[in-house]
């Protein structure tokens, strides 16, 4: 069966408590206006992210209220 | 083979300098920066500062960023003098440095309290990552803080000691913080995070002066009530003061921060002017306007990129910008011109949700959304689109808005 996690477009975020260095770490100020949308919705709804029409790249951590890393669905 | 020169490389600067590179790809760029580091995210070193992040991922760029787009980076120069007739910089060294078109993105320096002992061991200003290390360092070894300035970056030393374990005093001047943007119940939500982080507000309080021992270390703060507080950490966030010093006498414009139009120009030739160190026409507002967030000087800086390629007014700087909170459990974030405007609505949804909007000529200028940010894109569209709304407060102020529940916009 022709499924691949790489192909899914589907992102969701997971609380973490803290960074290593290599980590990409992006402040929630500097998504672009949809991207900030649909971050917000995900966290309240608990919902996943399309990762198409979002800047959110695969374990980049969030900081808002807390550390969010987005990780595939 | 256009000569491009850029005083600093905050973000402003540098989008600037990555737009020129692309809209003009044989043109000489340099950025000149005062301090020691290339970019890095100043919107993330009071995440450093609160002991929570590393320094590495703070880093924008390295100087090899700039080393493969072909762009001089001067790293420890500050800009002393500008020849517009000559179309010369001067830099501390003594060099000058010729340009045939120049974008000023100094940014501003904190402001220091006109107080006695204001410049005591202990007691902190927040801008540059220097700063946060230092920050980061005094706060650590620290049991009792004091910080000054009701505002959006004094709320970030409160964050500081409520991450760092120092137990906080927030003196404030009037009867709440921030209360250009928020009444009570609004700023009361906020006070309760801030007591939650193990911070305490005062109230009609300030700092009249600062103690310290032998040693020139800070050990109290006193309020104008006589009032006493011991201290070994003191954080203050009371404004900003632009940097432009080293303009001198040259017919620039300014009115705390320097004038530009829409399409970032000076009312000097060839010089252009971007991120906070600006006062622009706002088209949105109508007015001239001036903003302090990330989002709005990397714009800023892109759009004067734009204009001084095209040697032409070939964007026009149109933005809504936003400014979050993120210390507390419940979201904050400020957007637009909250200050500004003749007429508000308001509304307090529950312990943590609050929610004002500002409004100029019936048109919404800017709000504040405390707990629930749900509605913040649909607020900026209706800035964006210019509509009248101030006559139905309530359909903005309803927990969940619906726009379709608005009149159909007038003909204008
Ligand atoms: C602690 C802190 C927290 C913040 N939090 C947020 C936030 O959460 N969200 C948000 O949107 N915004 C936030 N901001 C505001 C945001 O960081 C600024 O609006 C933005 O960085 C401004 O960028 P700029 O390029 O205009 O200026 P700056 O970043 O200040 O850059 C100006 C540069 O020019 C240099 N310079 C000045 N004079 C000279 C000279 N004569 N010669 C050479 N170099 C010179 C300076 O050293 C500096 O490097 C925060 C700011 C601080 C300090």
């Amino acid at each position: 069966m022709a499924t691949s996690s790489t192909t899914s477009r589907s992102l969701t975020l997971r609380r973490v408590e803290s960074v290593d260095a290599a980590t990409t770490v992006q402040h929630v100020d500097q998504l672009d206006e949809e991207t900030l949308e649909a971050f917000y919705r995900a966290l309240e709804g608990g919902r996943s992210l399309a990762a198409t029409g979002t800047d959110l790249e695969l374990g980049t951590v969030v900081v808002a209220t807390d550390y969010y890393r987005v990780e595939p669905r | 083979m256009t000569e491009y020169v850029i005083i600093g490389d905050g973000i402003s600067g540098s989008s600037a300098a990555e737009t020129l590179r692309e809209e003009d790809p044989e043109s000489s760029i340099t950025v000149i920066t005062d301090e020691g580091e290339p970019l890095y995210n100043r919107i993330l070193i009071k995440e450093h500062a609160k002991g929570k992040l590393p320094e590495a991922p703070i880093s924008i760029h390295d100087e090899g960023w700039y080393e493969e787009r072909d762009i001089d980076l001067s790293l420890n120069t500050h800009v002393t003098g500008l020849d517009t007739d000559a179309k010369t910089i001067h830099t501390h060294e003594g060099a000058d440095i010729s340009y045939d078109k120049l974008l000023i993105a100094t940014g501003g320096t904190p402001t220091q309290l006109p107080v006695d002992n204001s410049d005591a061991d202990g007691i902190h200003h927040f801008w540059t990552f220097q700063d946060a290390r230092k920050i980061r360092e005094s706060a650590d070894a620290a049991d009792e803080g004091v910080i000054v300035g009701a505002g959006l970056l004094g709320i970030d030393f409160a964050a500081v000691c409520g991450a760092q374990g120092v137990e906080g005093k927030y003196l404030m001047r009037g009867d709440r913080w921030w209360r250009y943007a928020l009444s009570n119940e609004g700023a009361e939500i906020m006070h309760e995070g801030m007591r939650e982080k193990g911070v305490e507000p005062v109230f009609d309080s300030g700092v009249d002066h600062f103690e310290t021992d032998d040693d020139g270390r800070v050990v109290a703060a006193v309020d104008p009530n006589g009032d006493r507080y011991e201290c070994d950490f003191a954080g203050v966030a009371i404004g900003l003061t632009f940097n432009t010093e080293f303009l001198g006498d040259i017919g620039l414009e300014q009115e705390n921060g320097i004038l530009v139009d829409e399409y970032m120009q000076t009312n000097l030739e060839d010089v252009y002017a971007a991120g906070d160190i600006t006062r622009f026409h706002d088209v949105l507002l109508g007015e001239r306007a001036q903003n302090g967030s990330w989002g709005s000087a990397k714009e800023q800086g892109r759009v004067a990129g734009v204009n001084m390629a095209a040697d032409d007014e070939a964007e026009g700087f149109q933005w809504v910008s936003s400014y979050s909170i993120t210390h507390f459990d419940f979201p904050f974030l400020s957007f637009g011109h909250p200050t500004l405007g003749d007429d508000y609505a308001e509304r307090k949804y529950s312990d943590t949700e609050w929610r004002r909007v500002a409004f100029k000529d019936g048109k919404i200028v800017g709000g504040v959304l405390i707990g629930d940010l749900s509605p913040q894109s649909k607020f900026k569209q209706l800035m964006r689109e210019q509509r009248v709304v101030a006559d139905q407060k309530e359909v903005l102020l309803e927990q969940t808005v619906d726009l379709d529940n608005l009149a159909p916009p007038q003909e204008q």
